[in-house]
């Protein structure tokens, strides 16, 4: 009796350990399927022999590839850009999800709705490409920068998000703050911001994300190549048709490789402090909503 | 006396509505601050969500940017729907649309719910963590950097990857097999949605997580008493705690399946341009690829058409996501 009971006690637990083994062992893999091809792109842009193959460590070791990207002058202004666009356009966002999330729970103020409508329509319908290219054209935005910092800028969808999170405020605290005779301006500036750096935090990265990888808005309204960011430098380049003639050992496989890691390098090394922002800006939404 | 009586109730209805616009007035002095703070949100939206509206006049002209644009009617609509090779381009384009973006949104989900439950059943927190970094990752990676990346790994030479791969395990025999995956229309689909599985799955499972981390760990354990096992767990207790999570994804995301176009448009190229064109690839390609001078009414008028079928499905989803996640809509 006591035997029998002992074999059932052990035996789940070991069922539990062979299953936590195979589940890591699975996780491994995945993890491994995600990273090969990056890790691929980073052994490969530091490798100056050329039919890579399977090979998952440079053959003959070099900065060739990387000297390139940063010797060439015409990949600076590329990477100019997207550095002015992205602070600029996160700035900017960041300034107009606030005050309009900020406005949306003024519950009691005269055409809230409307004003919510007013953004949530846009929504559900929206002019379509063309005529919105159209349109911008006609106002003499495409071709500069302003469209490609300002039309990203508001996003309703990161306006409700942040809205979610200004709902979280407790109302005591604008009370007290219109006591001591604080403007509306005022609160917003000394209790609402600073209450949320969390929701500034990851609605400001998401929107950096967004501006840094951005390529929709230049293709369609950027011809002039004076203008491109780095992802359109980087399209060009891998496409084959905008290559830096190379004057060193790198081979143009190795360049691009070397642009690949110089286009994602900056979020490389930033990710794995700031993930928990990321994360926490999915959460907001979807707790709440 | 008659006379008086009529006026009576009318003076007071008069004065009640003064009265009350006198209230809403000071209302709305009391709030000035306030509109004055959503004055450039109001802008922005008209500047680059209503006047585009505007252009959608050009549906029902012919305009090619450089003459005056004339009144055509629904003739643009007529070409897209009965004209024998505009109609063949147009409907390939819906139909694509409707298959990859379904498609891929069943696919990503489903393998999503899948790692969430195992990632859910991982014990050690700090291995766990790992591993949610690690496929997080390729969510941040822009289209442009993933579409450079594969066509690099599954480039059909001595440089790619997978073909030197399958080249040493034998699966091709020489050289001259080497396989152009993005280049071939019958690879260029299941390689589309591996490389989405790749970018999105790990971040679809932030959503999963998140819900999964609110499930009572008493629940668990009173299960453990009762004798469930670790599969039935997951089973009876994990899986239908966030089946309304699934169900939410599904509605947010066939709301936008119209909207496919950078992904694809990354990815195309002529060889698979069958195979792979969407609708908002077709509207761009038509306008700015075509090798002639453009007619942006026509294009206008796909792009419309888009913007309808965008605008039925978002609403039926935000019904539907009403009725399913407790009034709470999409919009």
């Amino acid at each position: 009796m006591a035997n029998t009971n002992k074999v059932k006690a052990v035996n789940p637990n070991n069922r539990i350990k062979t299953f936590n083994v195979i589940n890591a062992i699975i996780f491994i893999i995945v993890a491994f399927i995600i990273i090969i091809p990056m890790w691929k792109i980073l052994s490969d842009s530091f490798d100056l022999r050329t039919s890579y193959g399977m090979r998952l460590w440079p053959k003959q070791f070099g900065f060739d590839g990387y000297m390139e990207v940063f010797g060439k002058v015409s990949l600076y202004r590329p990477l100019l850009v997207s550095v002015l666009t992205t602070v600029c356009g996160t700035a900017l966002a960041l300034t107009l999800s606030t005050l309009g999330a900020y406005v949306l729970i003024q519950w009691d103020m005269p055409g809230r709705k409307f004003f919510a409508n007013y953004l949530l329509f846009t929504m559900i319908f929206n002019g379509g490409m063309i005529p919105t290219y159209l349109v911008l054209s006609s106002l003499g935005l495409v071709n500069t920068l302003w469209v490609v910092i300002l039309f990203p800028a508001l996003n309703v969808y990161n306006l409700v998000l942040m809205r979610n999170f200004f709902e979280g405020i407790p109302g005591s605290m604008y009370e007290s703050a219109a006591l001591d005779g604080c403007t509306p301006f005022q609160t917003f500036i000394r209790i609402v911001l600073p209450m949320s750096k969390a929701a500034l935090a990851s609605i400001g990265l998401m929107f950096a994300v967004t501006y840094w990888n951005d390529y929709t808005h230049y293709k369609l309204y950027i011809n002039d190549s004076q203008l491109y960011n780095f992802q359109m430098k980087l399209r060009d380049m891998v496409m084959g048709s905008d290559l830096p003639v190379s004057s060193s050992l790198a081979n143009e496989n190795t360049i691009k490789n070397a642009a690949i890691i110089v286009a994602i390098l900056p979020f490389m090394i930033a990710y794995p402090f700031l993930q928990k922002y990321f994360v926490k800006g999915v959460n907001i939404g979807a707790v709440k909503e | 006396m008659s006379k008086n009586v009529d006026a009576a109730p009318t003076a007071t209805v008069a004065v009640s509505t003064t009265t009350k616009w006198k209230k809403i007035k000071t209302k709305m002095w009391k709030y000035r601050g306030f509109y004055l703070m959503f004055l450039p949100v109001f802008i922005f939206a008209l500047f680059f969500f209503y006047l585009p509206m505007i252009g959608i006049r050009y549906a029902f002209y012919d305009y090619n940017g450089l003459k005056e644009a004339t009144f055509v009617g629904i003739k643009h609509f007529k070409t897209m729907f009965t004209d024998p090779f505009k109609s063949k381009d147009f409907f390939n384009a819906v139909l694509n649309t409707v298959e990859i973006s379904v498609f891929k949104l069943l696919l990503t989900t489903g393998f999503a719910v899948i790692v969430s439950i195992f990632l859910n059943e991982m014990i050690n927190i700090h291995f766990k963590k790992v591993i949610q970094t690690i496929i997080y990752l390729p969510h941040f990676l822009s289209w442009v950097v993933t579409a450079s990346l594969f066509s690099l790994i599954l480039a059909p030479n001595s440089h790619g990857l997978i073909n030197t791969f399958l080249l040493n395990i034998g699966v091709i025999k020489s050289a001259d097999e080497y396989i152009y995956f993005l280049g071939s229309s019958a690879w260029w689909r299941p390689i589309y949605f591996l490389i989405n599985l790749w970018k999105e799955t790990g971040w679809q499972t932030v959503i999963f997580m998140a819900t999964l981390s609110g499930i009572n760990p008493e629940l668990y354990e009173a299960a453990s008493i009762d004798g469930a096992g670790r599969f039935q767990k997951m089973r009876y207790l994990t899986f239908p705690a966030i089946r309304n999570t699934i169900l939410t994804v599904i509605i947010l995301n066939l709301a936008k399946i119209m909207n496919l176009f950078e992904s694809v448009w990354v990815l195309q190229n002529n060889a698979v341009i069958q195979t792979s064109q969407v609708l908002e690839t077709y509207i761009y390609n038509q306008t700015f690829n075509s090798g002639r001078i453009p007619n942006y009414g026509y294009t206008a008028a796909v792009g419309l058409f888009k913007s309808l079928i965008g605008m039925v499905l978002v609403l039926v989803c935000n019904h539907w996501s009403k009725k399913v996640r407790e009034g709470r809509g999409i919009v």
